[in-house]
């Protein structure tokens, strides 16, 4: 697997994109097939060619059945029973090979609500059920009807949470029949062809009311407060705003923004260079206590914020402008020294400016 | 544009083009079809004179693989002139097969409308076709051009609850039509091989009928079967004895015009579901397998 993972990644040079990676896979798999058709022709049968080697309607050229078995006749060999467990296992891998994709593409299209784990899983289990049930009833009528009377006796009831689900059970059904009926080639058509058209809807978000704004359209405003306002529209981290709801993400934003108006117009010099963090039990004390510490050895500072926790220590945040004269380790001793008991712990973090400063002061000594 | 890029529709391209240049890369594509159909006369001939020295008795010396319309072929017959002819199983149409090449040549239709019943045999007497249902309703009709509709006039021998029909052929020494019985329904007849005599009278109507029987045991021989229920049967145009095969049994049977056995064995090669024999003046005996799942079938064997 991981072999196969490597060669994908290489074909799309480690591309997270899902339709690049889905065209990789679809050709690395034909690849393996083809090679598969052409030393194993038991394989070449099993995918469907059995349909396919009659001559086409209207031809009045018949196939040479002997020149088929000569050039790829090995299998006839085989003794029966292990042509049908043969023919049955590549049937089942087939299946596996068909699903895989289907599994992950149902996985990346919900992963914005969390995709069921129970569907990703039965999407690959179903197929291999439903093919070897087919394969075991073939042509017989009364093993129809006994097999719909043993399903019928049991209950199978369950409730998907997205309609879009089912789409995906259907599939998996699709491919389990056309597998049992040797078609594997047509199951393989109808996933590949699904798997591309869901993958564009969802890219494009097809479907969506003209009227509402599209997905692009109801993030551009979270997304523009989150950038940086020199970082030509770039979005900071990634991940964190793939982790974040729409709400979430413009909480951010708005705060954000309230830092950097604290911190000044950008190309100014700012006003505070660091963020002093105050872990308290005892909240009023702690806060006057720190302030008269930061009247002594800050240039300039303001209360930011105050986080209450019930069951664990308050915090308190604060913006600091550090003198020149004094360093980080000095300003952190004089708050501990001047708040004592009143506080749990204090913390300073220092702009890359400050931080530089101070390499250098030291560099010099 | 990035490496990765461009290798996958490379490789796409190159999964395609012999594609391409396998369905548009011939000039003359009939020329090259009837090059490719004098090689396998050519190749047959060889594998005829391979098995006349004893160097591959038993084995097939041709099989072609019958296009979707015959995947249920049904009956072979054999003409006077030696042309091979087959249809299917549920519609009258009627195919002249090149057996030497593996070429359809042409296929006509009985009837005007599109006639449907359960053919399970033909054969080919005198100057006409007959097509015969398995409960025993025969459809005679002279042969046709390519494409065209025949007419067809109906006999119906009454046979039908006697027995259930696979198969016909046409015995010309005695202008009679002989119709093996698959199933015996008959119960003074049962645990015999059965074949009825159908004699053709001057205006193509049957005027009498008789039948053969063989006891069950004596046509099953040393073989392992429990009956041997013929889909087909054709007349050893050298000898004059009859010829069967079973779809069940995958078998075959010789049997004099007067009943005794000459031999029965299994076929020889893989033979699905064999529903139609014929054997040639140029001795090759001609086996028609249904599908059965698959493409149908006709083999060849060399036959002595």
């Amino acid at each position: 697997m991981g072999f196969f993972k490597r060669l994908i990644d290489f074909f799309t040079l480690g591309s997270d994109r899902p339709v690049r990676r889905l065209i990789a896979y679809y050709l690395v798999l034909a690849a393996v097939v083809g090679a598969l058709m052409y030393f194993f022709p038991v394989v070449d049968r099993e995918i469907g060619s059995a349909q396919l080697d009659t001559a086409a309607p209207g031809s009045n050229v018949l196939q040479d059945g002997l020149a088929q078995e000569t050039v790829r006749g090995f299998d006839s060999d085989l003794s029966p029973r292990l042509e049908l467990a043969l023919s049955t296992f590549i049937i089942l891998l087939g299946i596996l090979a068909i699903m895989l994709p289907v599994s992950w593409v149902y996985m990346s299209t919900r992963s914005n609500r969390g995709h069921n784990q129970q569907v990703a899983q039965t999407l690959i289990f179903l197929p291999l059920v439903v093919a070897g049930i087919v394969l075991v009833v073939q042509n017989s009528l009364a093993l129809g009807f006994a097999l719909a009377g043993v399903v019928a006796a049991v209950r199978f009831r369950t409730t998907l949470r997205d309609s879009r689900d089912t789409v995906f059970i259907f599939l998996s059904i699709a491919v389990g029949f056309a597998a049992g009926v040797h078609m594997l080639l047509v199951g393989a058509v109808v996933s590949l062809v699904f798997n591309f058209v869901l993958i564009l809807s969802w890219r494009y978000d097809f479907g969506r009311s003209v009227l509402e704004p599209t997905a692009g359209a109801q993030w551009s405003e979270q997304l523009t407060e989150l950038a940086e306002r020199r970082g030509g529209g770039k979005v900071p981290d990634r991940d964190l705003v793939l982790a974040l709801d729409q709400k979430k993400a413009l909480a951010l934003a708005e705060r954000f923004d309230r830092v950097r108006k604290i911190l000044g117009p950008s190309g100014k010099k700012p006003r505070f260079n660091a963020i002093l963090s105050v872990t308290t039990e005892t909240l009023s004390e702690a806060q006057s206590k720190v302030s008269a510490a930061l009247d002594d050895v800050a240039a300039r500072w303001r209360l930011d914020e105050v986080v209450t926790n019930v069951g664990k220590p308050s915090e308190l945040f604060y913006l600091v402008r550090i003198r020149k004269s004094t360093s980080k380790d000095a300003l952190l001793t004089a708050v501990r020294a001047s708040a004592g008991d009143a506080i749990t712990n204090a913390d300073l973090e220092v702009a890359d400016s400050v931080a530089a400063a101070a390499e250098e002061d030291g560099d010099q000594r | 544009m990035r490496g990765g890029s461009l290798i996958a529709p490379l490789l796409l391209l190159s999964l395609l083009v012999p594609s391409c240049r396998k369905s548009g890369g011939s000039e003359d594509p009939s020329r090259e079809d009837s090059a490719a159909l004098d090689a396998r006369l050519a190749k047959l001939q060889e594998r005829l004179a391979q098995a006349d020295s004893g160097e591959e008795s038993g084995d097939p010396v041709a099989r072609w693989l019958l296009g979707p319309e015959l995947t249920e072929v049904s009956g072979l017959a054999l003409t006077s002139d030696g042309r091979l002819f087959a249809h299917g199983d549920e519609t009258a149409r009627v195919f002249e097969i090149d057996y030497r090449r593996g070429a359809v040549v042409k296929q006509f239709w009985v009837g005007e409308d599109a006639l449907r019943e359960d053919f399970e045999g033909i054969t080919y007497a005198g100057n006409r076709f007959f097509l015969i249902t398995s409960k025993g309703v025969l459809y005679e009709f002279a042969e046709g051009a390519d494409g065209e509709r025949v007419e067809f006039q109906r006999h119906d021998t009454r046979l039908g609850k006697e027995c259930e029909f696979e198969g016909v052929a046409f015995d010309s020494t005695a202008n009679t039509l002989l119709m093996p019985c698959k199933t015996v329904g008959v119960k003074s007849l049962e645990g015999n091989l059965v074949i009825y005599r159908y004699t053709l009278g001057s205006d193509a109507s049957g005027t009498s009928t008789s039948e053969l029987s063989i006891p069950m045991a004596q046509a099953v021989g040393n073989n392992r079967w429990k009956q041997f229920r013929p889909t087909d049967m054709a007349i050893d145009p050298w000898t004059g004895n009859y010829v069967l095969v079973a779809a069940q049994e995958k078998g075959i049977l010789q049997i004099t015009p007067a009943g005794a056995v000459v031999f029965s064995r299994p076929l020889a090669g893989s033979h699905p579901q064999p529903e139609g024999v014929a054997v040639t003046r140029d001795s090759i005996l001609i086996v028609a397998d249904e599908g059965a799942g698959r493409a149908g079938a006709i083999t060849l064997y060399r036959w002595r």
